[in-house]
């Protein structure tokens, strides 16, 4: 797999108080600490617990904590969340981790009627605090059921905090800020980024606030609205553009619901050109809340069409090596979108 | 165990303050006094009121929209529950959710969702924490025999009885999921046979038997705190009125609807206790006029208590993003 570039973001560690881990390790680090910091935390999942997931987030926290924090659950996707949703009510933190973002379709009921509804219909009597991690996306060959990337689903459910994360900072900071709120928080992790993205995170405890987005590249000439890998290629792209004097600024969103709107409003305020990158067939996607929020409340700031770049109308990205490149958009993509917008 | 005067005057006033109340939001929603609709069960109060007696405020009991019974005698103040079908600004959920989803946190009455079995599903996950809390708290799970083809029911048994939790699981069969027949939903006669698969017993009793459901959920209750696991007990009852107050019902035969009148659960255990001496005809006159009282003054709190203000739609849907 090719390293790509880490993602600057701001208030990341410098000097000396830093190690350079992994997005995975990162995560494993963020599940550690917060479980030790406070113990009513638990996480439940399938193939969790000695063997360590199957991407191994969770290697050594069953050693660690014991089965009574990490538990192996049956292939049960809608009572990992939905029984997660009763611990919660019970007083304790639980971490339902869902195995692959086409599963998640089986626990639906438990994240939209009732993790994400429950202190609205109870008029806030219950609430409901806990992290759903979910894996993620595509680039690693997974084919059309192990590549899904169904965060546009969830961003249409007021109550529920979906968050994603490009960097290691990001994911550990994003995570630990996830643990000690008091809303239900759907924790979407990219596969492709696991072991592909390596960055510094301090030693020390920090968090990183949910609900925020962060300008990672200035620049002036257009903006580009994105988050985890798409977040990585628009950057290559923005690269690539310095070289031909286009100076992209990039907005990672972190967090899809509820988002950043005055980031992304500030920023196509000064370069009057937005495009949107993001990873999901292109109708009803992330782009299509961006896209419309932006020519709602920004549209006096524009100066050309808000532009989607985005896998096309298939169902998910497909197995075969060719159609699968034929999906996600590369740098190569987002570069000649950023340069039409610019030149329209 | 014996079951002592205290305890059986305890759930005659029960069974009749579920009876009389839900009879008269019968009546309160064909006047139009609340809106939306209304769900009753009368006929079932046997089951729901003899399994709800007797726990703890810190057990927990996952509902459906039929358990008005059930969360009347987990402790659920009458006001609120009134309040909460007229959908007011006192009730417990602000008048955000939708009728007969009660709820109230000081008696661990979860508020639940429309979705059928996943108050089941939510129960089971409360009685999780528990086993992890080191707590010797149960979780009594309602559904009718309907719910139990749903595979969420499923996963909520199966992990239950892999991880001996404090459940009891309540299977109100009242032979009518909706409209459609027992037979069409449950290829089984006793719907109890279902706990086989999940490692655990199963129990079929007559639901209509207040005493009898007290004490057979009281056993299972026992066994559960004692960390042996959950028990499913099917209560065979009926339904006398249609799913909902628009519902006719005419999918049933009158035939059938009169031989379950028949065997009403409220008379029966009142002609009990008369003859055990337990309670006299004052006893129950003063009963029923403290229960009439007691309706009273709900539906007057309910009434008196302002609509909710359309600012508060945004109110509960997040806690601080921190």
């Amino acid at each position: 797999m090719r390293t790509m570039e880490t993602a600057k973001t701001p208030g990341a560690a410098v000097g000396t108080d830093v190690k350079t881990v992994t997005y995975i390790e990162a995560i494993t680090d963020g599940l550690r600490e917060e479980m030790e910091r406070d113990e009513r935390i638990f996480l439940i999942g399938e193939d969790i617990a000695a063997y360590g997931g199957v991407f191994k987030a969770t290697k050594g926290l069953y050693e660690r904590f014991g089965p009574m924090r990490v538990i192996d659950s049956p292939i049960s996707e809608n009572f990992l969340v939905q029984g997660a949703v009763g611990a919660a009510i019970a007083g304790l933190i639980p971490s339902p981790e869902l195995q692959f973002d086409d599963f998640i379709s089986l626990a639906v009921d438990g994240i939209v009627e009732h993790a994400a509804k429950m202190r609205y219909r109870s008029g806030g009597m219950f609430t409901c605090p806990m992290v759903i991690r979910c894996c993620y996306g595509g680039a690693v060959g997974g084919g059309l059921f192990h590549s899904q990337a169904n965060q546009s689903w969830f961003m249409h459910c007021p109550g529920l905090v979906v968050v994603t994360p490009a960097t290691p900072y990001d994911a550990k900071g994003l995570l630990k800020s996830a643990f000690r709120g008091q809303n239900p928080v759907l924790y979407y992790e990219h596969k492709r980024l696991y072991r592909t993205i390596k960055g510094a995170v301090p030693t020390h405890d920090y968090t990183v606030p949910l609900g925020k987005a962060a300008v990672v590249r200035e620049g002036r000439h257009a903006t580009v609205i994105s988050y985890a890998l798409m977040l990585h290629r628009s950057l290559e792209a923005a690269e690539k553009l310095a070289a031909e004097g286009i100076e992209v600024e990039v907005i990672d969103l972190r967090t899809l619901l509820p988002y950043d709107k005055e980031t992304i409003l500030r920023s196509v305020e000064k370069t009057a050109r937005a495009v949107v990158v993001y990873e999901s067939s292109k109708t009803m996607g992330v782009g299509a809340e961006i896209g419309a929020m932006i020519a709602e409340e920004g549209f006096s700031f524009l100066d050309a069409p808000v532009r989607r770049v985005s896998p096309p109308d298939a169902p998910q990205e497909p197995f075969a090596p060719v159609l699968a490149a034929a999906y996600l958009p590369d740098a190569a993509r987002i570069a000649q979108a950023i340069r039409e917008t610019v030149a329209y | 165990m014996a079951v002592s005067t205290d305890e059986l005057k305890g759930l005659y006033y029960y069974l009749n303050l579920v009876r009389q109340t839900d009879e008269r939001c019968r009546r309160l929603f064909k006047q139009g006094r609340f809106h939306g609709t209304y769900f009753s069960a009368v006929g079932q109060e046997a089951t729901v009121v003899g399994s709800c007696y007797g726990l703890r405020a810190e057990d927990v009991i996952g509902i459906q929209h039929r358990e008005l019974g059930a969360v009347i005698t987990k402790g659920m103040p009458l006001k609120y529950v009134m309040a909460e079908l007229y959908a007011r600004k006192d009730s417990p959920d602000r008048g955000k959710s939708h009728p007969c989803h009660y709820g109230w946190k000081p008696m661990g009455i979860i508020t639940p969702a429309s979705t059928i079995a996943a108050q089941t599903v939510i129960a089971t996950g409360c009685a999780l924490a528990f086993k992890i809390q080191r707590k010797d708290h149960v979780a009594v799970c309602f559904v009718g025999e309907g719910a139990t083809s749903n595979g969420v029911w499923h996963e909520a048994l199966n992990f239950a009885g892999v991880h001996r939790l404090a459940c009891v699981f309540v299977v109100q069969n009242n032979l009518w999921a909706e409209s459609v027949p027992a037979r069409l939903g449950v290829p089984l006669d006793d719907v109890s046979e279902r706990a086989k698969a999940y490692g655990f017993p199963g129990l079929t009793i007559d639901g209509n038997d207040v005493l009898l459901a007290y004490e057979t959920t009281q056993e299972a209750v026992r066994r559960a705190r004692r960390g042996e696991g959950p028990t499913l007990i099917e209560m065979k009852t009926y339904r006398w009125y249609g799913h909902s107050e628009i519902d006719p019902a005419n999918y049933r035969t009158q035939e059938e609807v009169e031989y379950w009148k028949r065997r009403d659960p409220v008379p029966r255990f009142e002609r009990l206790l008369m003859e055990r001496g337990v309670i006299d005809e004052s006893y129950k006159q003063a009963t029923l006029q403290r229960i009439e009282r007691e309706i009273e003054e709900a539906i007057d709190f309910a009434e008196k208590s302002p609509h909710p203000e359309p600012h508060e739609i945004l109110e509960d849907v997040y806690a601080p993003l921190g």
